[in-house]
């Protein structure tokens, strides 16, 4: 399902023209497009997070945004020579928000990555509090087979825990809390890992986005149209380190 | 703050409107680069002013036009009528400038390096007079080459979120491999106007047009 309304949810085929003049159900004129396979709008479990945001944006720049996020749909589909660039091909629809102001679209890339940092905690937890669950059960016949699984990963803190534990606290079954520790302590930092690279991925998609001009190297430029037209200021000069001159709307010097 | 600077927008462009007897309309000449933007400037600067000076030099080399120009009170008759508009003509919009382009034409990297800054300079000039000062636009493609690129469905698209008047001009009908049609098909919702800025070709009906969208 390529294009989904954000309001209702109406799904309409990829390269629909139907949605160029709003969604037949509702009127919305925000849609998500949903690559085929793509893995992102996946993570997010609870995927009700995109289709809720409808916001009341209804600037030149929303519009626009949503005409040029269907234009780039489009386009993209047909994969035309200009094949190379990155901001604008990637998030379609969300990038509405990040366009209205670059500042907020780098709030927004925070607590983007906190985000996903916390779908994977929150992912890397469930497992284990099963897995503790089970050896809690388990651990009622000794501490001495916790601490045979833990010398097999981690020798040192089992050893350590099997000395201070055993003794005194294991009667009354807190095997569970060093047990359930050791388990996220492990098992947290496989998805951490595998997530590293995803999250550098997607900041630099998102930073790619929210860039008016992005130097590759001097002489060598990459410009997003649409955040060049949606920015009040007025780029004027460009210097070789990635800085730029601007000059502010007369009214901001109010 | 988006929602005050719209209504800020809207309503200088109602004042901008009522004015509109008075003053000249400003029509921006826009398009990706070495689509003709100048050689339609010049021509129509030629055709129409005094001392027919040119409103920029013309090259084959992409991104000559580094800076948006202004030619002022052009005054176009058609039909017993006299329209008056201040031309703009614009950099080509493009989403990469890449200096290595330009070593192909004889141009040493330093120059190279400085054309492709001061291109990139350019667009964001061009796309920010998009936004707040201009009244319509001239939206030239080059008839030879493939219209449906995203830079030009993204430039149509915002043009039209402003609504803000708008004919297409094929250029370079001249050439062989020209296709109106396939621009035609590109961009239905608009007047396509076929033309060669260079030869002259069909410059009645393109200032017929002009007089007509824009007077």
């Amino acid at each position: 399902m390529p294009h989904q309304c954000t309001s209702c949810g109406h799904v309409f085929e990829d390269g629909s023209k139907e949605m160029l003049s709003g969604c037949p159900d509702c009127g919305g004129t925000k849609f998500q497009f949903h690559p085929e396979g793509a893995d992102i709008p996946e993570r997010p479990p609870g995927d009700v997070d995109p289709p809720d945001r409808p916001e009341p944006d209804d600037s030149v720049a929303g519009a626009v945004g949503n005409a040029a996020a269907t234009v780039r749909d489009l386009v993209g589909g047909t994969s035309t020579g200009n094949g190379g660039v990155s901001p604008t091909e990637n998030p379609p629809v969300s990038g509405n928000e990040g366009v209205s102001t670059g500042n907020k679209g780098d709030r927004s890339i925070a607590t983007e990555s906190e985000n996903v940092g916390g779908v994977a905690l929150d992912d890397g937890g469930s497992t284990p509090a099963d897995t503790s669950a089970d050896r809690s059960q388990g651990t009622s016949a000794g501490g001495f087979e916790n601490t045979s699984d833990g010398e097999s990963e981690n020798a040192a803190q089992a050893s350590a825990r099997s000395d201070v534990v055993s003794r005194d606290e294991l009667p009354d079954s807190p095997a569970e809390s060093p047990d359930s520790d050791r388990d996220n302590g492990t098992v947290v930092q496989e998805p951490d890992e595998a997530d590293r690279p995803d999250l550098s991925e997607l900041r630099e998609e998102l930073n790619d986005q929210f860039e008016s001009i992005k130097v590759v190297e001097p002489g060598q430029y990459e410009l997003n149209l649409m955040e060049l037209y949606d920015r009040e200021e007025y780029i004027i000069a460009l210097q070789e380190d990635g800085k730029y001159s601007i000059q502010v709307p007369d009214r901001w010097q109010d | 703050m988006g929602l005050l600077t719209g209504l800020r927008d809207s309503i200088s462009r109602a004042a901008a409107s009522l004015f509109s007897e008075q003053d000249p309309k400003r029509i921006g000449i826009y398009g990706p680069p070495n689509a003709g933007k100048t050689t339609l400037a010049n021509r129509i600067a030629r055709d129409w002013t005094e001392h027919g000076d040119a409103v920029g030099p013309e090259s084959h080399i992409p991104h000559e036009t580094r800076r948006a120009r202004r030619k002022e009170n052009v005054e176009i008759e058609r039909n017993g009528k006299s329209v008056s508009i201040d031309i703009v003509d614009t950099p080509g919009v493009t989403t990469k400038v890449d200096y290595t382009e330009f070593l192909d034409h004889d141009m040493d990297k330093e120059d190279a390096v400085r054309r492709s800054r001061e291109a990139t300079e350019g667009v964001a000039e061009a796309m920010h007079w998009l936004r707040e000062d201009v009244d319509g636009v001239i939206y030239v493609l080059d008839s030879a080459e493939d219209p449906f690129t995203q830079v030009n469905t993204m430039l149509i698209g915002i043009i039209e979120s402003q609504d803000l008047p708008v004919l297409i001009f094929a250029n370079k009908i001249d050439l062989e491999e020209s296709s109106v049609k396939r621009i035609r098909n590109a961009f239905p919702q608009h007047e396509t106007v076929p033309l060669s800025a260079l030869e002259g070709d069909n410059m009645d009906e393109v200032y017929g047009k002009i007089a007509e969208y824009f007077g």
